[in-house]
């Protein structure tokens, strides 16, 4: 029986975050429209974003949903 | 801390404060003492948490899924106690042809609505805790 397959989302928040002016969380936060703490959850990947959520980061830095998001198979 | 997590440690705390306040209460007037229960009417504040202020964001979609999952676990707790309660501690105390007090009909709502908020507070600050 094969073993139990998880599907994992990892992203690269941080790094864009620092590539757009070193953009804190909180700005980020401001302007895809949740709070802080979200962003904090989001990137140390313990909290997998909405499909609007994710959209909305991805317009903010201007590329696309799979440059900062993946997914990761941890079989 | 969040609106949310500021909600859920104000209604622990209101819950505590009735819980110490019938517990105090009980030796000098019996059962009367569940009138304190009373204080649970505090908990009406608790939107005031979620006031908003100028841009801060006030409740995100991880807060709204946070507060559905502790209000699941909260419902869940409160069903299996109650279920236990109706069907095996009343027949025992009041007897199988016995009458329920009509006071105790009355405390039970208040002590149903202290289980379910205090779990699903507690509930909601475990999530937060674990991010």
């Amino acid at each position: 029986m094969a073993g139990k397959d998880r599907t994992e989302l990892s992203n690269q928040i941080r790094r864009f975050r620092f590539e757009n002016n070193e953009m804190t969380q909180q700005a980020l936060a401001t302007q895809v429209g949740v709070s802080r703490q979200t962003i904090i959850a989001l990137e140390s990947g313990k909290y997998s974003p909405s499909l609007i959520l994710a959209l909305k980061i991805a317009k903010s830095f201007n590329v696309r949903v799979e440059d900062i998001f993946q997914l990761v198979d941890e079989s | 801390m969040t609106a949310t997590q500021k909600n859920a440690w104000f209604s622990l705390a209101v819950i505590l404060v009735s819980l110490i306040a019938v517990g105090c209460l009980y030796p000098f007037i019996g059962w009367k003492a569940n009138g304190a229960l009373g204080l649970c009417g505090l908990l009406g504040f608790g939107p005031l948490f979620y006031r908003k202020r100028s841009s801060e964001v006030v409740m995100d979609e991880r807060d709204l899924l946070i507060e559905k999952r502790a209000a699941l676990i909260g419902y869940s707790v409160f069903w299996v106690v109650y279920v236990l309660l109706a069907s095996f501690f009343a027949p025992m105390v009041f007897g199988k042809a016995g009458s329920i007090p009509v006071m105790v009909v009355q405390w039970s709502v208040f002590y149903a609505l202290i289980l379910f908020l205090g779990v699903k507070s507690l509930a909601t600050l475990v999530q937060y805790t674990k991010g």
